[in-house]
């Protein structure tokens, strides 16, 4: 009696995510796949079927072709940088007797802006008439076009991302290192572990669980830039920052290509699942090969 | 690391100088875009720090800003304040209903239903946007209230952290006010909401926060300037030619301020949250 309450009450309570599933994750799913086939331009009554024409075109265009390959130099770019610059901050902030939460809350309210914010301060700051330019062209002689130069542009979305994750993660990593016994390291002491090893032997292998998960979140975030790009750069210049969702954007609403926009995505989703998938492997294998899971 | 009382002492005001240096960097650009909006329209992005002060960028921002309706801007605030609350409240309510559901109650399918959870909630989400942009034209939401609130009411990432939260309260309260005579729904809201506060004001800023700044979906599926949330009208107006740089300034501020002074007032039950949250 009671276990078929149950089952009723909790289809029930689940029922609202089985509706909005159906409705807006595999409805759409299936949509997708179906409207990649064809050739339909999001206005005419009519479209045609393509077959695979869709996805051949799009492996041969600089749009495609650059969005995959801007994904893997954001990676290479942001994630060293925004890891170094947290973690950096957890070890400067954790265990400050006083203000610590202060701290944190300080370093966590670049999180909370709109990415349309960040990038106009940014053009604002790096404009040709700013404070920073000026310096750099009359004192130093350097006339810089950030957002003109193809890794320049890069780098700029890069620090801005990074800017705006770092108190982010850096709460995630003060957890990390609070949640390590003070008396692992004494112990180490006694035992003849050197300060310089100290990191290496004792704080990395028990942050690992924390760097996990900044890693992974920081590798997750690059697969989907946007506003920050939109804003700033569109994509350029020469696509060197023309990112998955930024090709998709183009030329689903601005080229009006419905039919080729949801191939590009699929090949989005299945360049952005099999990535995430090798990268996690490769971080738990690091961890296992030293032993520290 | 045993060292002298002034030693450790020595160590210790270090960090907190290097600590108070980094976190003026890090809120440098905050402030520089403060000042800014208040500069005169003159030293706009020409001074670090502006010398010369003036409210004609708010008063522009408040009276004026040349687009198909009067105010836009205040009325982009509003249209933001509207979607975000109720897309956030939806978001909540349906998060701890189907979470209570996940972790407390015992029915068919339950297993199969969290495995899918956390599918969808990992699932490449970028092949959604179009498919999802055409049902809402299909059924005739475009240039809604609804088509900016319906597609954002339910968080995968909501459900999930509240089924962890759930799962971590023992049965035995639950059955106990079970023999009292409560229901599930009474149980819910007189038992594991009042346990979940610090989890709820995470989830709640966090939720509201990307609800406030979204960009992509808000561009795409309102396009009368009646309609438009702040993010997009900030996004539109300032676009390739910054003919206003000083309201650009003052925009930002109304956009950034209201969840800053939003998280500093829940900061330290927001810092409490986030511990249990990585444990």
């Amino acid at each position: 009696m009671i276990e078929k309450n149950n089952n009723r009450l909790g289809w029930l309570f689940a029922s609202p995510y089985l509706i909005f599933s159906t409705v807006f994750f595999l409805g759409p799913l299936i949509w997708s796949l179906y409207l990649s086939f064809t050739n339909w331009d999001l206005i005419s009554p009519t479209y045609d079927f393509v077959g695979f024409k869709n996805f051949t075109k799009a492996l041969g265009t600089p749009g495609v072709r650059s969005a995959f390959w801007v994904t893997y130099k954001f990676m290479i770019v942001f994630v060293p940088i925004v890891t170094a610059m947290s973690l950096f901050v957890a070890v400067i902030v954790k265990g400050l007797p006083k203000l610590k939460t202060v701290f944190l809350i300080g370093f966590f309210l670049p999180y909370l802006s709109s990415g349309v914010v960040a990038s106009l301060i940014v053009k604002g700051f790096l404009s040709h008439t700013s404070p920073v330019q000026t310096f750099l062209r009359d004192r130093l002689g350097l006339d810089i076009d950030w957002l003109g130069g193809s890794f320049s542009a890069l780098f700029v979305v890069a620090m801005i991302m990074a800017w705006k994750f770092t108190g982010y993660y850096a709460l995630i990593l003060t957890s990390g290192l609070e949640s390590i016994d003070q008396e692992v390291y004494e112990a180490a002491a006694i035992d003849g572990v050197k300060d310089s090893q100290r990191f290496w032997k004792i704080t990395l292998p028990l942050l690992y669980p924390a760097i996990y998960t900044t890693l992974i979140l920081s590798f997750g975030a690059t697969f989907g830039i946007f506003t920050e790009v939109y804003q700033l750069t569109g994509g350029g210049p020469n696509y060197a920052t023309n990112t998955w969702q930024m090709e998709i954007y183009s030329q689903a609403f601005k080229n009006l290509q419905a039919g080729y926009a949801s191939a590009i995505a699929i090949m989005a989703a299945v360049a952005t699942f099999i990535s995430i998938f090798v990268i996690r492997k490769i971080l738990e294998m690091w961890g296992k090969r030293n032993g520290w899971v | 690391m045993v060292g002298s009382n002034s030693n450790i002492k020595l160590r210790l005001s270090i960090r907190y100088l290097i600590a108070i240096v980094l976190l003026v960097i890090m809120v440098f650009p905050y402030l520089y875009m403060v000042l800014n909006s208040l500069a005169d329209w003159s030293q706009v992005d020409r001074k670090l720090i502006p010398t010369k002060f003036t409210l004609r960028s708010y008063q522009w921002l408040f009276t004026g800003g040349e687009t198909g309706i009067t105010r836009p801007w205040i009325h982009a605030f509003f249209n933001s304040v509207f979607v975000s609350l109720v897309s956030t409240a939806l978001m909540m309510m349906f998060a701890i209903m189907v979470a209570y559901a996940l972790a407390k109650l015992k029915f068919r399918g339950r297993d199969s239903i969290n495995n899918f959870v956390l599918f969808h909630m990992f699932f490449p989400a970028i092949i959604l946007i179009i498919p999802n942009f055409l049902i809402i034209q299909k059924v005739g939401l475009f240039d809604t209230y609804w088509a900016l609130i319906i597609p954002k009411a339910m968080s995968l990432w909501g459900i999930f952290m509240y089924t962890n939260f759930f799962k971590a309260v023992p049965d035995a309260f639950i059955e106990a006010a079970k023999l009292d005579g409560a229901s599930d729904f009474k149980i819910l809201y007189k038992i594991m909401m009042p346990m979940s506060k610090s989890i709820t004001t995470v989830v709640f800023l966090f939720l509201l926060m990307e609800r406030w700044t979204e960009l992509l979906w808000d561009m795409i599926v309102v396009r009368s300037d009646g309609m438009l949330t702040l993010n997009v009208l900030l996004s539109q107006m300032f676009g390739p030619y910054q003919s206003y740089p000083g309201p650009m300034y003052a925009g930002a501020v109304m956009l950034t301020l209201p969840i800053i002074i939003l998280f500093i007032i829940f900061g330290k039950k927001f810092q409490e949250g986030m511990q249990f949250n990585l444990k």
